[in-house]
């Protein structure tokens, strides 16, 4: 296999977010569910592995934590049709979309970029990478995230509200997708506030597991 | 001069813009001075070289040139201070931050990421890069831009609001700065839209420039 697919937190080219995209989520923070999957970028200088700490970014006081299923692309493409979009994937990771919530909400409120406040160093926790093969219905997985071993997150993919190739079928009609690009496809209710300290655990039903300390001050 | 400098389009994996870095071109489009620098990122897939055409993306039809100061970093760094900040500079370009204007206002005005309306493909024209030696002074350099030969943007370095030094201590206060990885600085007043079958031709001073047809597909 192609080592950028592997090797996609070195080799990979961009991170790309969708906001808003869980059923739960939407319901439990009164969002209008969108029409259009909502596309940003995270910087790929926000990767990190297991055994470094998550940063909190300057003068952020609300940085989340959001348990996300990552896909990696696994062959350039553009203009994807959906029926074609599983043949692009190369495999997936366990995420987390750390956000600077506090900065967030305001760069909304005024139309400001968001890419700060979800690109930041540290912002894109990740898992080893998971063969196609150990997950063949990306929309039928349990994702879930526990902060000091409290459940905070318990939902499931197929409560996604743009599917996985609506997603990359989107997003390729903008932006040629790359071998070693991870897309993450939101997360579920129950995104949380974290704190300097504070241990981070999360996972895919039993398929793969990871922790992540947030750094004390 | 760092290996591979050279093909920072290859090699680079990120593109850090500064939005509202001049002035005039704030008050052109209705918006405050800002008081920090207004950060996005496009994606690496956004580059073009000269040969190829701009392309208009999905939904847009109010495409609009901006001529940009390019840094290309050729140290990495972060939380690089300001006094320090020359040191990290491996050389630059000339670039077009081309902008869905009527995507990005649309997004903006419904609180949403307008990542796309800056990050589609050919959104990041690039000319040959500029070895350090050519630019003495960045904050002294004249950039221009014409669209079927007429001027349409005719501004000078000197009038950015943050200069070069402050932009690369800023964002690397955020995300770590990677050799390679480029900072488009901003653009002066005049941006305006282009219609298929335009010639945009852009120059630094009399050290470089470079001309791009917008797509008649």
């Amino acid at each position: 296999m192609a080592s950028r697919i592997v090797n996609f937190v070195k080799e990979g080219r961009k991170i790309i977010g969708v906001a808003m995209n869980y059923r739960d989520l939407a319901k439990a923070t009164g969002a209008s569910i969108p029409k259009k999957p909502l596309v940003f970028l995270k910087a790929t200088s926000a990767y990190i592995e297991e055994g470094t700490p998550i940063q909190t970014p300057p003068e952020c006081k609300e940085l989340f934590q959001e348990v996300e299923l990552g896909v990696i692309i696994g062959k350039t493409g553009s203009k994807i049709p959906k029926a074609s979009v599983m043949d692009y994937i190369g495999g997936y990771t366990l995420a987390l979309d750390m956000t600077a919530m506090d900065f967030l909400r305001e760069a909304r409120q005024t139309g400001g970029s968001w890419e700060l406040y979800k690109g930041f160093d540290t912002a894109c926790p990740v898992g080893k990478f998971i063969p196609k093969a150990k997950i063949p219905d990306p929309h039928n997985v349990g994702l879930w995230s526990k902060v000091n071993g409290e459940l905070k997150q318990n939902g499931n993919s197929k409560d996604l509200i743009f599917d996985v190739p609506t997603i990359i079928s989107h997003v390729s009609n903008y932006m040629t997708v790359e071998e070693g690009d991870l897309i993450l496809t939101g997360s579920p209710a129950g995104i949380c506030q974290v704190n300097p300290g504070d241990k981070i655990t999360c996972g895919f039903s039993d398929i793969a597991e990871m922790t992540f300390h947030v750094a004390d001050k | 001069m760092a290996a591979g400098l050279g093909r920072f389009v290859e090699v680079g994996r990120k593109i850090v813009c500064v939005g509202r870095n001049y002035s005039e071109h704030a008050a052109e489009l209705g918006n405050k001075l800002p008081t920090e620098p207004v950060i996005f990122i496009k994606p690496t897939s956004s580059y073009i070289t000269e040969g190829n055409a701009i392309k208009f993306p999905p939904g847009c039809s109010n495409l609009h040139h901006e001529v940009e100061l390019g840094v290309v970093i050729g140290k990495e760094g972060s939380n690089i201070s300001e006094t320090s900040a020359m040191q990290h500079i491996g050389g630059y370009t000339l670039a077009l931050d081309m902008t869905a204007r009527d995507i990005q206002d649309n997004m903006k005005k419904k609180s949403l990421p307008w990542t796309l309306a800056k990050g589609f493909d050919t959104s990041c024209p690039v000319g040959s890069f500029i070895p350090i030696e050519k630019i003495p002074d960045p904050q002294n350099v004249g950039i221009w831009l014409k669209v079927n030969d007429a001027m349409r943007q005719n501004g000078h370095t000197k009038d950015m609001i943050f200069k070069v030094p402050f932009l690369i201590s800023f964002i690397s206060q955020y995300m770590r700065l990677d050799v390679g990885d480029l900072i488009l600085t901003g653009t002066p007043a005049g941006v305006g839209p282009v219609t298929a079958g335009d010639v945009i031709t852009c120059g630094l001073s009399d050290i470089a420039t470079m001309s791009f047809k917008v797509s008649s597909d």
